[in-house]
């Protein structure tokens, strides 16, 4: 077996080039992992770009001693450390420079000491070093090299066997020691960045340039599920169709042919190779596409395509899920998928079914407030005759409970956007009181019998139009009604009217709607939104 | 030797202020792609919101490297003995980790100190402006630490968002998520709470943001400095400052555009007004 008992400085610069070229193959992946201590999903860039500036000060170094030469190295890397992954990685090089001074070649022992030397710098160099990152990775790795050393002796591939190992296992352990991984259900970013540059050396030292060209660094995975997704998700993470990649073997392949004919077709392409294999990594929405033209030119290997929306999708739902951050809970009353969504996203814990000739009963109401986590519950009625059922439900639970007697849909969405994180109840009860009567609302709904109220002679099944609950309008169509009632607002003083439309109306019938009233008055902010409620056609908030 | 103050690009100080004053600025950097600019040095405002809103690449952030604050500490030693740093959030950034390490790289003796704003923009702008203005006037490195941090629960700020879009993407979104996914259009306002991005209100048009923002601002007892700054919305900025001007004279509130490195986490539309007073 092939044994090294020395490197140069030359042979340290190429082992580190090989080692970037590693990282870029895996920097997306990297990328991809990034949640600590800011997601920003920039990790493996940033560690590949500081590499980059290492390895060309590498070739700027004044001889080939491997004491020039890493000493340009931690140069190139102090000098071009991007993000905090660049920043320890310069410092675990200054660490390997400070023990090749003055040395024309490095045995397994300089390395060991090297090592030693990068572990102190990493450590220093923050404040508050925290474990389960790239810190607790060379840390791990330099104690497994010293190991090796004195056990084994001076092969330097066997050494650094023993380093990649150590940074394998100690990758996979990072969701152990760190909780923000353990909950992302991820393995540490840097970590995973440095394990690569490890085994990308090493292969280097075993002669495998050739097979490098085709394979990709080994990705550790968390063996832990997510239990909940970062809190803050980062960029390169937001999935976007499939992610689809493979091997295309073929004859005199042209990478730029095919760089330029997918370009188009997705985002993250990445084709990499030479004239006889190509891998190809894309996230597309068609799959199909990109893989039927790939076929065309040669055959597939290696196939992965994964649906990244999924991921998406999960995380959405949990989104949904996710009541704001405070001790207090809000109930709604509401019917209809769309106002359900609206109230949702609005931060509302629990949505009670019901509306007009729908009302819930007290004990619907009791039930949405004992199921809520919170001990002080504000409940918004929705509907003029809700707010006496939930003014009852106080005497039925321990739970402090107030009720924002929201009469309409858009008295409850304009109350439950006025909510103020950091308010205590009856501030929030105030604020939203107040809130909920700068709104007007307008419901478009049937007659359900003939009759005359005032002026208006109103026909069975004719649309008629109540502002603030009060009949005032009749017509022909839903949208002859509308402009009556709009007519009869000062429209000066208004800035958004939100348009729900209802589960028996056409969203085109309301889009016309809408770009007329657009038409009329541009100064608005007109929003139309599917709101599916039964009864009223239409629903809309006047603010 | 009077203390000298180093920050960075962050704080968004006008280049007056910094010329004036003496102040040291150092840049964090925005990439596109494998692009890297230096923030507000090759890359303008007026490149940069072009560029965010026609680029099919997002650009990112990233940290300065230690090599900067080093050369930058190294040169200011040749002219004084204390240098005070005073760095952006060390929660939304590395940039105050790497201004520590780096005075471990510095090749002169100085004594330098390096102080976590908290905060962002012109907020962290008011702390570096009193800093160096006292510094001036002859304060000590240690007295200085102590203005600052007497000042940091004084400096607030609100912010417009046109969308949260941006924010998420960086990562820096905090307890403001909570604000996402609103099945409804509306416009979150945000502020910085012990140094992350926290949730102030949210309005259902842009004139009850603005109108926010004024609120906020103008329900102080005691102002000291205000600023109102715009990332590619300059309309409603003039409008806010004149709103404001009835609180606080027109001439002394600084008027500036944020960096492109807050504008790579904020977007284009964001409006803010920061200040440093007493409620």
């Amino acid at each position: 077996m092939k044994q090294v008992n020395a490197i140069s400085g030359q042979d340290l610069r190429e082992m580190f080039v090989a080692a970037t070229g590693w990282l870029e193959k895996s920097s997306a992946e990297i990328d991809a992992l990034n949640v600590f201590p800011v997601p920003d999903g920039d990790c493996g860039t940033n560690m590949l770009l500081t590499m980059r500036s290492t390895m060309e000060e590498a070739y700027r170094a004044p001889d080939r001693s491997v004491s020039a030469v890493s000493q340009a190295m931690a140069k190139g890397a102090l000098m071009g450390a991007r993000g905090n992954s660049g920043v320890i990685l310069s410092q675990i090089l200054r660490g390997l420079a400070q023990s090749f001074a003055e040395k024309e070649s490095f045995t397994a022992v300089d390395l060991v000491n090297g090592l030693q030397q990068s572990v102190t710098m990493a450590y220093k160099g923050l404040s508050n070093p925290v474990e389960g990152t790239m810190l607790t990775v060379i840390k791990d790795v330099a104690a497994a090299v010293q190991a090796q050393v004195s056990s084994d002796g001076g092969d330097l591939i066997s050494v650094m066997e023993s380093a990649v190992n150590a940074a394998g296992e100690s990758v996979a352990n990072t969701p152990m020691l760190l909780q923000v991984l353990r909950e992302a259900g991820v393995v540490d970013a840097g970590g995973q960045g440095l394990y690569v540059i490890l085994d990308g050396a090493l292969r280097y030292l075993r002669g495998e340039m050739e097979q490098m060209r085709f394979r990709k660094p080994q990705i550790i995975v968390s063996e832990i599920h997510a239990t909940k997704l970062p809190q803050m998700i980062a960029a390169d993470e937001v999935p976007y169709g499939y992610c689809t990649e493979f091997l295309l073997k073929g004859e005199k392949v042209k990478t730029d042919k095919i760089r330029s004919k997918l370009e188009k077709k997705g985002e993250s392409l990445i084709v990499v190779g030479d004239e006889s294999a190509v891998r190809i990594h894309i996230h597309t929405l068609d799959p199909g596409e990109v893989i039927s033209y790939a076929a065309s030119l040669g055959t597939l290997h290696q196939m992965s395509i994964r649906n990244m929306d999924e991921q998406h999708q999960d995380y959405l739902e949990m989104q949904k899920d996710r009541a704001p951050a405070v001790d207090m809970a809000i109930i709604t009353v509401a019917s209809g998928d769309g106002l359900a969504d609206v109230f949702n996203s609005l931060g509302t814990s629990a949505i009670v079914p019901g509306g007009q000739t729908m009302n819930p009963s007290t004990k619907d109401l009791l039930q949405a407030v004992e199921s809520v986590p919170s001990d002080k519950v504000i409940i918004l009625p929705n509907n003029k005759n809700i707010v006496a059922t939930a003014n009852q439900v106080q005497s039925l639970t321990e739970k402090t409970i107030e009720v924002v007697p929201a009469e309409t849909i858009p008295q409850g969405v304009a109350a439950l956007l006025a909510f103020d994180y950091e308010a205590n109840l009856s501030t929030n009860v105030q604020i939203m009181k107040k809130a909920m009567s700068g709104v007007k609302s307008i419901e478009i709904t049937r007659a359900t019998r003939s009759t005359k109220i005032g002026e208006l002679k109103i026909k069975k099944k004719q649309p008629i139009g109540l502002l603030d609950g009060d009949l005032i309008a009749t017509g022909k169509n839903n949208a002859d009604v509308l402009d009556q009632m709009l007519a009869k607002l000062d429209l000066d003083k208004v800035e958004v009217i939100t348009i729900y439309y209802g589960a028996d109306t056409k969203s085109a019938e309301a889009e016309e709607i809408s770009s007329r009233i657009r038409e009329q008055h541009p100064q608005l902010q007109i929003e139309v939104v599917r709101g599916d409620q039964p009864h009223y056609n239409y629903i809309v908030s006047i603010e | 030797m009077p203390v000298r103050v180093v920050t960075d690009s962050v704080a968004d100080l006008p280049p007056q202020v910094v010329e004036e004053l003496g102040i040291t600025i150092i840049p964090l950097n925005v990439r596109f792609g494998e692009e890297v600019y230096r923030d507000g040095i090759d890359l303008t405002n007026e490149q940069f919101y072009q560029r965010l809103t026609t680029s099919k690449i997002l650009p990112v952030t990233s940290v300065p490297s230690p090599g900067t604050f080093a050369e930058a500490y190294d040169k200011l030693a040749e002219e004084t003995d204390e240098i005070l740093a005073i760095i952006l959030s060390s929660k939304l950034s590395g940039t105050y980790e790497v201004a520590r390490q780096s005075i471990g790289l510095m090749k002169r003796k100085c004594r330098v100190e390096v102080v976590d704003s908290q905060c962002a923009v012109m907020a962290e702008g008011f702390l570096v402006i009193a800093a160096a203005r006292a510094a001036r006037a002859g304060a000590s490195l240690d007295e200085l630490l102590g203005i600052v941090r007497g000042n940091i629960p004084r400096v607030d700020m609100r912010a417009a968002f046109d969308t949260l879009e941006y924010l998420r993407r960086g990562g820096r979104i905090g307890a403001a998520q909570a604000f996402l996914g609103s099945a409804l259009r509306i416009h979150p306002i945000i502020t910085m709470k012990d140094g992350v991005v926290e949730p102030a209100g949210r309005a259902r048009s842009r004139a009850k943001a603005i109108d926010h923002l004024y609120r906020f601002a103008a329900g102080y007892s005691h102002l000291e400095e205000m600023a109102v700054e715009e990332a590619a919305c300059p309309d409603d900025a003039d409008l806010l400052v004149e709103r404001l001007s009835t609180k606080f004279p027109k001439e002394r509130i600084y008027r500036s555009k944020t960096t492109p490195v807050i504008g790579t986490h904020t977007g284009p539309g964001l409006l803010l007004v920061a200040v440093m007073g007493d409620k």
